[in-house]
């Protein structure tokens, strides 16, 4: 008997966007993603690819089309209700290609203590996660800091280690490896590596084809015209 | 991007091929696609060296100069807030407290030497904190003219302030004597010693309190946390900004080979501010969408700082013991 295939944790059907109405980013975009997966999105500049993850983080929304995560149709108005918005942002989290976005808050310790107090957790319960990532991605040292004194690749670090407190379900990354330098690239693989062995569904928009094989399983390829081309 | 076409269709290379001696095939033809003038060298630096006019930095390279510096002494500043001194010890609450304490016996002392005696107490605190004592005095006393002389100096006159001349400048044209009086003196002196005790006090906290543990503390003392976290997040970005700007000026400089012209460098700036403003909406719509990511409905959670530990408790009560004789000391004293 053969075995029930993962479900389907993110659902995008024909899905279209397009910035001020005029600058289209995605045209009937569809794409099945299940629990567990590693996918790489691929493409050229302007493709696309940071506006669908965008999208499957709940952060803008289709102009048509529906966008289903872990079952359940996700929209602005979805997200208005507190419960479901609180239950969507803890199970997806979302580490941005801009650091320097991701990182506002005064020092390393706040950073990482965002999301979790945010989830509604206790804060001495929110400080404990804060202390066990920063040891687990070896990044204790910079606890007390102000991203601003922060090397690039510490701010990386520092980025997946506030989304990954959260202990979301699904990871997307928006062109992790970018401005990394070697040693801290092999580390962020190995991070990967082990998160997919954990159960993690990965999703990850790149350029570095040198380092596709160990980010990801499947790729889907945006192309020019902002459609799905690849396999 | 590549400068050479390697196509196959292209037309061959016009004049005989080189004879190769050899039967192996030969590669395909490629042609140059970039246009003449880059293939060319362009004229440099003349070889018979330096021999052109020198002009010194413009005011867009000073100002920018400027407030790198100012972003260099406030990273300088944090190293000071994590030295090892007295004052690092204590938690920033206790700091805030404390100073709070002070200046409200400094603005109410009628007593110089009261005032004198706060003002030693901050040297000692600097030295104690390992603070470089003489920039702390500096700082301190460079302000305080500027800011008080224009204040406090008339009111030494007689014409201000009524009392014995003790210094005579001389008579007005209608016959009266102008000149500072005893009772102006003091004045002047007790208006500049309460603001160079706060200050001091106020440069004391600062120094040895990196910012986001000064904000923390505000929060927890009662500041309302939406203004906290619109400070917080002014100062995490204006370095970053801050640091825009500069690479925008540096990029132009790398690209200018002749001198700016004065329109040139205002127009620049207008640009420049003109994209800043374009950096820093899109940073701002960033922001938003990245605390939203992590949960933010419109209220910020954050960690609640650790209860004051027994260091912390002596210290305020020694503050208020010193507050409290002080006051005692500006009552009993006459000067």
């Amino acid at each position: 008997m053969p075995s029930d295939p993962e479900p389907q944790v993110l659902e995008v059907d024909q899905v279209s966007y397009a910035y001020l109405g005029r600058f289209p980013a995605l045209d009937q975009v569809s794409l099945r993603i299940a629990a567990g997966e590693r996918v790489a999105l691929l493409g050229a500049n302007g493709g696309g690819k940071s506006t669908l993850l965008k999208i499957l983080a709940g952060l803008v929304f289709a102009d048509s089309g529906q966008y289903r995560a872990f079952g359940q149709p996700v929209d602005e108005d979805v997200l208005e209700d507190e419960q479901f918005n609180e239950a969507f942002r803890s199970r997806l989290g979302f580490v941005f290609q801009n650091t320097d976005a991701q990182l506002f808050s005064p020092t390393v310790r706040d950073e990482l203590a965002f999301g979790p107090l945010n989830m509604g957790l206790e804060p001495d319960q929110a400080a404990q996660r804060v202390d066990d990532l920063l040891d687990l991605l070896e990044i204790a040292h910079l606890a007390d800091r102000a991203p601003y004194q922060l090397s690039e690749g510490q701010k990386k670090r520092v980025a997946i280690a506030s989304v990954l407190v959260m202990n979301p379900e699904v990871l997307l990354f928006d062109e992790p490896t970018a401005a990394l330098d070697p040693a801290t690239q092999v580390w962020f693989l190995d991070l990967l590596d082990d998160l997919h062995r954990a159960g993690k569904t990965l999703v990850v928009a790149t350029h570095d084809l040198a380092t596709i094989d160990r980010l990801a399983d499947r790729r889907i390829v945006l192309g020019e015209d902002h459609r799905i081309s690849g396999p | 991007m590549t400068l050479i076409d390697d196509r196959s269709d292209l037309d061959p290379p016009s004049g005989p091929a080189p004879s190769t001696g050899a039967t192996a095939p030969t590669a395909p033809a490629r042609r140059s696609v970039a246009p003449e003038w880059l293939t060319a060298t362009e004229i440099g630096l003349c070889p018979c060296g330096c021999i052109g006019k020198r002009k010194k930095g413009n005011v867009v390279a000073k100002t920018l100069n400027g407030t790198a510096n100012v972003a260099r002494q406030a990273i300088y500043a944090d190293e000071m807030a994590s030295a090892p001194g007295l004052l690092q010890r204590l938690d920033p609450r206790t700091k805030l407290i404390g100073l709070l304490a002070l200046l409200v016996v400094a603005s109410l002392s009628h007593s110089l030497v009261v005032l004198v005696a706060l003002y030693l107490m901050t040297l000692v605190l600097a030295f104690a904190s390992r603070l470089p004592v003489w920039s702390f005095v500096k700082r301190v006393w460079l302000f305080i003219p500027v800011f008080t002389a224009l204040v406090v100096l008339p009111a030494t006159l007689n014409v201000i302030t009524p009392g014995h001349i003790v210094v005579p400048l001389g008579h007005w044209w209608f016959g009266g004597a102008i000149g500072l009086t005893s009772q102006g003196l003091r004045g002047a002196a007790l208006i500049t010693a309460r603001v160079a005790v706060s200050v001091s006090l106020a440069v004391l906290v600062t120094f040895t309190t990196s910012w986001p543990r000064l904000l923390t503390a505000l929060r927890s003392l009662g500041v309302p946390r939406m203004f906290v976290t619109v400070a917080a997040m002014a100062h995490r970005y204006i370095f970053h900004l801050l640091d825009s700007v500069t690479d925008m000026y540096t990029a132009r400089r790398a690209r200018t080979v002749r001198p700016e012209s004065v329109d040139g460098l205002r127009r620049f700036v207008g640009a420049s501010a003109g994209s800043l403003f374009g950096k820093a909406n899109h940073l701002t719509v960033e922001v938003h969408q990245a605390m939203v990511a992590r949960g933010y409905v419109g209220e910020a959670r954050t960690l609640v700082p650790s209860a004051l530990g027994p260091l912390d408790v002596g210290a305020l009560a020694s503050v208020a013991v010193l507050a409290s004789a002080l006051v005692v000391l500006g009552h009993a004293v006459a000067l």
